[in-house]
């Protein structure tokens, strides 16, 4: 069921969330107390560590919303939430799984065979398999219908691809991709059809992997060359030609969840140790600005978690909470740097100066991830009827 | 249909035969909506019937509220019902009768003194000036938050005899001061924490009129970008114009969940409905510069008009936001309280407020 409705029901209480929270809490404290990791911002994108992921696998907390024959763990998207909202408040290093977790598997699970699903799903919520998203191009970016990465059946059934995928977060530390090609050649009258989603092993042949180096010069993109690169006939995902529904409705997990407006709660939550010391009236005014603003941003993304719960996919309240949380992100900057007497640093012997730095150089990111801001706008226009 | 629903509905029908207006010293406030809403019992919603109220829950009061606000209805209601009735239940006082507008003000600068009229304990006088004071000169009684010799005192008087100096906000609703002078009033000393709460729960209930105020300015300007055609094609056909209005979405959708999570918190009477409500009230005060200046970006020269019904809520939503507290003073307050147990509770603070 989608819902096209821009307001939802409030989130009802959930008192398995918070148990699980405290028990997450109480593992970040011991592995940041043991130095297993240390926090910096936007983790997601850019902290990968499988060995931290394989940590959450042990724990149940990847998978957490798949049925346990496929390794999950039968909970609520409202646990799920608590989870995801303490590992990127912590900073912690959640990027080497975070795609699979959040949408991989979900699309698996609603499109996947039953020999992908068990092959597969096992070992992402183990923390042992890592995905990757295969949909913009280099031609294509928020004209995502465009594509020309193509596939085509061969004599034994099988799928040759041939294309490029780029802003490929972490292709070099990942397993597999769910890739959008075109299955058929574009038709002018009806954009959207033609196209199919293809599971891809990245091991396999005819893939290069050429990295692309972001802003703080971290190398978490890449561009994915497919050249004449085999696919077993048996990894199609979904239906052939129904691959720009499957890529919709991953959306809304995509779009909705903590780490559309917490990428740079590291930097908040250091710049709060800064107004403790010193007491300042207006960083205590600009704290409470942004605070007002995050209590916002997570009863709207809460309010998603229960819908999914409800067997809902809200694609235009997702859009919402991403239109508002990724702009958030990179404001909190601004209003920080306003009112403390810092240079922003990677360097900086300050962590406030490196969170600043960190924040900044990743800024221009937040706003274009997962649908630019302008892409979102224009979803909810339309649930506004002016479409 | 819900309870909240059927309240709702009731407000609606009455409110049609009560267009808003441009409020004057000779037309200061809307008072046969007053008499109409208080016909229906509504004047009373949310308190205890016992007391002379209708009974009903908090949610009914706030239903209430909000669709008077977003009807720029020029009634006390959110005052009454909200703030000035609870407290006063809260405390122990005697609720003057629910027909006549009671009002709720902060005064500072009034000193209350035990009185010696013989009624015994919780009478007092009342002296000094009141600014500020929603709906002065149209409530008859002013439940007012004063300082006594022992502590803070939430009075109740009689205010309908009481001269008050003219001041409007920028909707032009009363916000005049009321100099009192040995006004015998009822009382009750609170605590520090029932102070900061009382003063909380007017914060909240202006930003349920934000909220309120916020969703129906949008609803007008999706409205009127539906109906406006410009080369050839309705405004909202416009890229430019979509991506304003999806911005007006995005922050009233931020307004109504926050708000309404305030709101819950208050009812199940959270610990933290301080923060609660200051976050809520920054929030919504923070919505309104982008809301009402896209509004009427969107609605061009008309909006700029008395003519057209726009500035009923645009004017109110820039009075409201700097009222019941300002921004600076709740936005200090919710960092204060995010961080006493230290800065590194400031993330358990944030999941657990709301």
């Amino acid at each position: 069921m989608s819902s096209n409705s821009l307001t939802l029901a409030p989130a009802p209480p959930s008192e398995a969330a918070e148990r699980v929270r405290a028990e997450v809490r109480d593992f970040l404290a011991a592995e940041l107390a043991a130095g297993s990791f240390t926090t910096h911002v936007d983790t997601w994108l850019s902290g990968v560590d499988p060995a931290f992921s394989k940590k959450l696998g042990e724990r149940g907390w990847l998978g957490m919303t798949w049925p346990k024959k496929y390794g999950g763990h039968e909970r609520s998207a409202m646990e799920r939430y608590a989870v995801t909202e303490e590992l990127l408040a912590a900073g912690a290093p959640v990027a080497a799984h975070w795609i699979a977790d959040r949408q991989s598997g979900p699309n698996l699970l609603t499109y996947g065979t039953e020999k992908q699903r068990q092959e597969i799903l096992p070992r992402i919520a183990a923390g042992e398999c890592f995905f990757v998203i295969g949909m913009s191009e280099p031609d294509s970016g928020s004209d995502l219908a465009s594509i020309r990465t193509r596939a085509a059946r061969n004599a034994d059934g099988d799928w040759v691809v041939n294309g490029a995928k780029v802003w490929t977060s972490n292709a070099h530390t990942s397993h597999y991709g769910i890739v959008l090609v075109r299955t058929a050649p574009s038709d002018p009258a009806h954009r959207h059809a033609g196209m199919s989603q293809l599971l891809v092993d990245l091991s396999l042949p005819g893939i290069t992997v050429n990295p692309i180096r972001i802003l703080d010069g971290g190398h978490h993109f890449n561009e994915v060359v497919f050249d004449d690169v085999v696919v077993p006939g048996d990894m199609l995902l979904g239906e052939e030609g129904n691959g720009w529904h499957q890529v919709t409705a991953e959306l809304a997990f995509e779009r909705s969840g903590p780490e559309r407006f917490l990428s740079t709660y590291p930097l908040v939550a250091e710049f709060a140790r800064r107004v403790a010391v010193t007491g300042d009236p207006a960083g205590q005014a600009t704290l409470g600005r942004i605070s007002a603003r995050l209590l916002a941003l997570r009863q709207m993304s809460l309010r998603i978690a229960a819908a999914l719960d409800r067997g809902e996919l809200p694609n235009i309240p997702a859009a919402l909470v991403k239109d508002v949380g990724t702009t958030f992100e990179g404001d909190v900057i601004e209003e920080i740097r306003r009112v403390v007497d810092v240079t922003p640093s990677l360097d900086s012997p300050d962590p406030l100066g490196r969170a600043l730095a960190e924040a900044q150089l990743h800024a221009p990111g937040y706003t274009l991830r997962g649908g630019t801001n302008e892409i979102l706008r224009g979803i909810v226009a339309r649930g506004l009827g002016l479409r | 249909m819900s309870d909240q629903d059927l309240v709702v509905e009731t407000v609606r029908d009455i409110l049609s035969g009560f267009e808003p207006f441009v409020l004057t010293a000779q037309r200061p406030w809307d008072a046969g909506l007053w008499g109409a809403l208080a016909e229906a019992g509504l004047t009373g919603v949310g308190l205890p019937e016992e007391q002379g109220g209708s009974g009903g829950e908090l949610a009914d009061a706030v239903a209430i509220v909000r669709t008077l606000a977003a009807g720029a209805a020029a009634v006390p209601a959110a005052e009454q019902l909200l703030v000035a009735g609870p407290a006063l239940v809260a405390a122990d006082l005697a609720l003057p009768p629910v027909e006549e507008p009671l009002t709720f003000a902060v005064g500072e600068a009034v000193t209350v003194h035990a009185s010696d009229d013989g009624d015994g304990p919780g009478r007092f006088t009342l002296t000094g000036t009141v600014a500020d004071v929603a709906w002065s000169g149209a409530a008859t009684h002013l439940a007012v938050l004063a300082a006594g010799a022992a502590g803070a005192v939430l009075a109740l008087a009689d205010v309908s005899g009481i001269d008050v100096t003219t001041a409007v906000n920028l909707a032009g609703e009363p916000r005049g001061s009321l100099v009192l002078e040995d006004v015998a009033a009822t009382g009750a000393l609170l605590t520090p924490v029932q102070v900061e709460e009382l003063k909380a729960r007017f914060a909240l209930a202006r930003a349920v009129q934000l909220a309120a105020g916020l969703e129906q300015v949008l609803a007008w300007t999706v409205q009127y970008a539906g109906e406006r055609v410009q080369f050839g094609r309705p405004l909202g056909k416009f890229q430019a114009i979509q991506m304003e209005l999806a911005e007006m979405a995005g922050e009233v959708t931020a307004v109504t969940a926050l708000t309404d999570a305030a709101v819950q918190a208050l009812g199940r009477g959270s610990d933290d409905v301080v923060l609660a409500a200051a976050a809520a009230k920054v929030r919504a005060g923070a919505a309104v510069e982008v809301v009402a200046r896209l509004a009427h970006q969107v609605h061009g020269a008309i909006g700029f008009t008395q003519e057209h019904k726009l500035h009923h809520l645009t004017r109110r939503l820039w009075s409201w936001r700097d009222e019941a507290g300002s921004e600076l003073y709740w936005s200090r307050v919710l960092a204060q309280g995010l961080l006493a147990g230290g800065a590194d509770g400031l993330w358990p603070a944030l999941t657990r407020v709301v």
